[in-house]
């Protein structure tokens, strides 16, 4: 433990607690959350642009013998905030007490980082600053002077590399040590001069007898500078007409001197200590060169390359997700409807299973699982992209670049962000919305993400690209994607002109530096993502294949799929999808069942086309040896295939080209029901109708209402109606 | 003259700010407060938003806000 760096060790005072809690504070994209995951072994998520954490988080971790808990706090840039996150770290370090802080602070930006360390300072709890991003500052040529940076501020300074666990050991011991020493903690106050000390002193004293300060709730200092600033929602309770009074004696001297606005006065002071903490403790080299990032935007945010340049990405990134995870897509397949099929119904022959049982887990969950499992490598590779962009710093330009757009639907750049993060999947974005500073902004965004067409929908696209539009599935594909883009277009102007027309919302964003991400980074991270989707499938999907298995066989002895009471179902609300070319019995009960998630579509889809008993050719049963060759084998031609794709075409390549076992059996039977007209239709209606409950879900808990999730419902069913009937009905006029 | 009016590349000193309220706060908690440089690194392609340097971390706002910032002209020399 290094002595200098822990003013506050008093040994008589010393009560060793056993658990301790540690907040994690500072501005966005400092690197907290990368902090925490290297000291405590998390998985928190992380991303290179403002904004990646939108909830308070913590991980524990032991540390000599006793438990501690990292509270990782969304970015702020001020104790005044201005987000919704912005509150939510604001009101933890306020009321919850955490035995110690620990300020990250962007050593690259010391200056504004200083802004807001000052205002945790006021606080008054102990503070141990890790200087971050020491890396990067060194390679700019930083030279950063720690120990009068601690000395003038009375805390702990540390520096740090978040990303390569560089500092984390002294770190830790250093707040430990604060933590321990609490108790004889004496708050360097930091002057802000003798007018502002004045008045802040006159409202401590009356502030004193307030019950919530007694109570030991709300430090006294702050609140009393908060008072001088008027933050309207830091004072809420004391606004009665006794404290007002207070603060308007108290601050009536420094009005007349610097004039109404404190705010102002305020916001300057704190800036003007920290730019001079910053000449202090900061020794820049005397040139500023040309720094990377400058050179890559001059080239990516260029006034004539830069929309080209982005849609460029956009369109790599779909490409390329579907070029390298088709080929493994078609080996899953292979393997979930061979080998795997052929075990399982030789393990269920050896133990003399009941015919229902069998029936059960071949035709309800290794059908209905099965089927969505197949998807697993497109989804991944998604989640892969869209990790790949938030960690270099192109999310950020995305906004930058698209917001004029964006604000002729009524958003702003913004928005942007969880709206590409739709394309994964829906949930995440909807709570991403977090970032948008009014309700309005992110209520019209949330309405819209369910139009970006997400991982789940894929597989419903994949099968009956593949069985109708095989020579040209890449467009057919695309043109879906493209499809909920133009309708997100159409829908953000009309709700524009109707549910929102309030004024149009401001955009100030930080562009964070590129920076290169780790491969172990994006795979972790793109597996965090990713495996939401496996215990989805796991879980609700295996449920849902369980219960269509019973929907599809009661009551029993059923003789017809069509009897049964999911048949009768379906045949019940098939009229309604007659106008759109798909009044099936089948496909009203998969869309049905489809409301609790996407894939489930298909799932269901491969239930309800399983071929009926006795259609099923008997083929001879390979042993053992040939099924594991026959896995292996095919899936070295996979990675072949996919290296081949992706410097071959320019299209995107069919998923599912090849006849493989597994679905085949549901191709060949949608193959007769459907047309491609109405196939087309159908993926429209399935990429239109509902988001998925969860998505529902995740809009009631962000909005505290059902009211948003109420509109998606209804504003949705009606769009994707609307849009399969003019293409099926238009289609047929013209005769396709 | 406004930050709106410094084109690409030039600099100048922040003078007042004539917004009022949260997005004043805001702006001041980011740093644009009187007396601070910036200068003008970049326009969307698009024409708006704009890129700027300030307290040396890179800030986009809309030239709508950037009109109600005043600021003073720096010459390079
Ligand atoms: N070079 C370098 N990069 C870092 C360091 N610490 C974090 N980063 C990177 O900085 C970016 C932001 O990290 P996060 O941990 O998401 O930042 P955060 O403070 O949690 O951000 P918000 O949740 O948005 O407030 C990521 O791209 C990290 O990889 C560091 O010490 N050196
Ligand atoms: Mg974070």
């Amino acid at each position: 433990m290094n002595k200098q760096n822990t003013p506050f060790v008093n040994q008589e005072h010393n009560t060793v607690k056993n658990n301790l809690t540690i907040a994690v504070a500072g501005n966005p994209n400092s690197g907290k959350s990368t902090l925490i995951n290297a000291i405590a072994g998390s998985r928190l998520q992380v991303g290179n642009w403002p904004g990646v954490t939108v909830e308070k988080k913590s991980a524990s971790f032991d540390f000599q013998g006793r438990k501690i808990t990292l509270v990782d706090l969304p970015g702020t840039y001020s104790m005044s905030p201005y987000t919704q996150e912005e509150v939510i770290a604001r009101d933890y370090l306020v009321r919850e007490k955490p035995d110690v802080i620990i300020n990250v602070v962007d050593a690259t930006n010391l200056e504004r980082n200083l802004y807001f360390s000052l205002q945790l300072l006021e606080l008054g709890i102990p503070l141990v600053m890790a200087l971050n991003m020491h890396d990067e500052a060194a390679g700019k040529g930083f030279r950063i002077d720690e120990e009068k940076m601690a000395s003038i501020l009375g805390c702990a300074v540390i520096p740090t590399v978040a990303t390569k666990g560089e500092g984390i050991g002294r770190l830790m011991e250093t707040a430990v040590a604060f933590a321990d020493a609490s108790e004889a903690h004496r708050p360097v106050v930091i002057s802000y001069g003798d007018d502002i000390e004045k008045a802040a002193l006159t409202i401590e004293k009356s502030l004193k007898d307030h019950p919530d300060i007694l109570a030991g709730h709300l430090p006294l200092r702050w609140m009393a500078l908060k008072m001088i600033e008027g933050d309207a929602r830091a004072i809420e309770n004391y606004k009665t007409a006794q404290y007002a009074a207070v603060a308007e004696n108290a601050t009536h001297h420094l009005r007349s001197a610097h004039g109404e606005d404190l705010e102002a006065l305020m916001a300057d002071t704190r800036y003007g200590l920290a730019a001079g903490l910053t000449r202090e403790a900061l020794q820049k080299p005397e040139t500023r060169k040309r720094e990377l990032t400058e050179q890559i935007d001059a080239v990516v945010l260029n006034r004539y390359a830069g929309i080209p340049i982005f849609l460029l990405a956009m369109w790599l990134m779909f490409k390329l997700t579907f070029d390298i995870a088709g080929p493994f897509t078609a080996w899953l397949d292979g393997v979930i409807g061979g080998p795997l099929s052929r075990w399982a119904e030789i393990f269920l022959t050896a133990i003399s299973a009941p015919e229902w049982i069998t029936s059960l887990v071949m035709e309800g969950i290794i059908a209905g699982v099965g089927a969505v499992l197949v998807f697993l490598p497109p989804i991944f590779a998604m989640m892969f992209f869209i990790t790949l962009l938030e960690a270099s710093g192109y999310m950020a330009r995305a906004a930058f670049v698209m917001d004029r757009m964006m604000h002729a639907i009524g958003l702003h750049g913004k928005s942007f962000i969880p709206l590409l993060l739709g394309f994964g999947c829906n949930v995440p974005a909807v709570y991403a919305t977090r970032t948008l500073e009014n309700q309005r902004d992110k209520a019209l965004t949330a309405l819209l993400i369910p139009l970006m067409s997400c991982g789940a929908r894929l597989p419903v696209y994949v099968i009956f690209t593949g069985v109708f539009f095989a020579a040209y599935a890449g467009t057919v594909l695309w043109s879906l994607y493209i499809l909920g883009i133009v309708l997100a277009v159409l829908m953000g102007l009309l709700f524009k002109k109707t549910l929102f027309r309030g004024e149009a919302p401001v955009f100030i964003m930080e562009l964070p530096p590129y920076r290169m991400p780790t491969a172990k980074n994006l795979m972790i991270h793109t597996w965090e993502k990713g495996k939401h989707y496996l215990i989805k499938a796991g879980t609700w999907i295996l449920a849902i294949s369980v219960f269509v298995w019973f929907g599809l066989n009661m009551p029993w002895g059923v003789e017809s799929k069509k009897d049964s009471y999911l048949g009768k179902t379906g045949q019940i609300i098939a009229p309604v999808f007659a106008p759109l070319g798909f009044g099936t019995w089948e496909a009203a009960s998969s869309l049905l069942t489809g409301v609790v998630a996407k894939e489930i579509v298909v799932s269901t889809m491969s239930e309800v086309y399983v071929p009926e008993a006795g259609e099923e050719q008997q083929e001879e049963a390979p042993s053992f040896g040939e099924n594991v060759k026959e896995i292996g084998v095919s899936f070295a031609g996979a990675f072949v295939e996919a290296g081949k794709n992706v410097f071959s075409t320019f299209g995107i390549a069919t998923m599912s080209a090849e006849e493989e076992e597994g679905t085949t059996g549901l191709k060949t039977a949608i193959a007769k029901v459907f047309t491609p007209l109405s196939a087309y239709a159908f993926m429209a209606f399935v990429l239109l109708y509902l988001p998925c409950f969860i998505v529902l879900v995740a809009m009631r808990d962000e909005f505290g209402t059902w009211k948003w999730a109420g509109v998606t419902i209804i504003y949705q069913c009606v769009l994707a109606w609307v849009v399969a009937f003019v293409i099926y009905q238009g289609g047929s006029l013209i005769g396709l | 003259m406004t930050l709106a009016d410094l084109k690409t590349g030039e600099s100048g000193k922040i003078v007042k700010i004539q917004l009022s309220g949260a997005l004043k706060r805001r702006l001041m908690d980011m740093g644009v407060v009187a007396g601070t440089d910036v200068i003008v690194e970049k326009v969307a392609p698009l024409g708006d938003p704009i890129e700027v340097r300030i307290k040396s971390y890179a800030l986009s706002l809309r030239l709508g806000e950037a009109r109600q910032i005043e600021v003073e002209e720096i010459k390079k020399s």
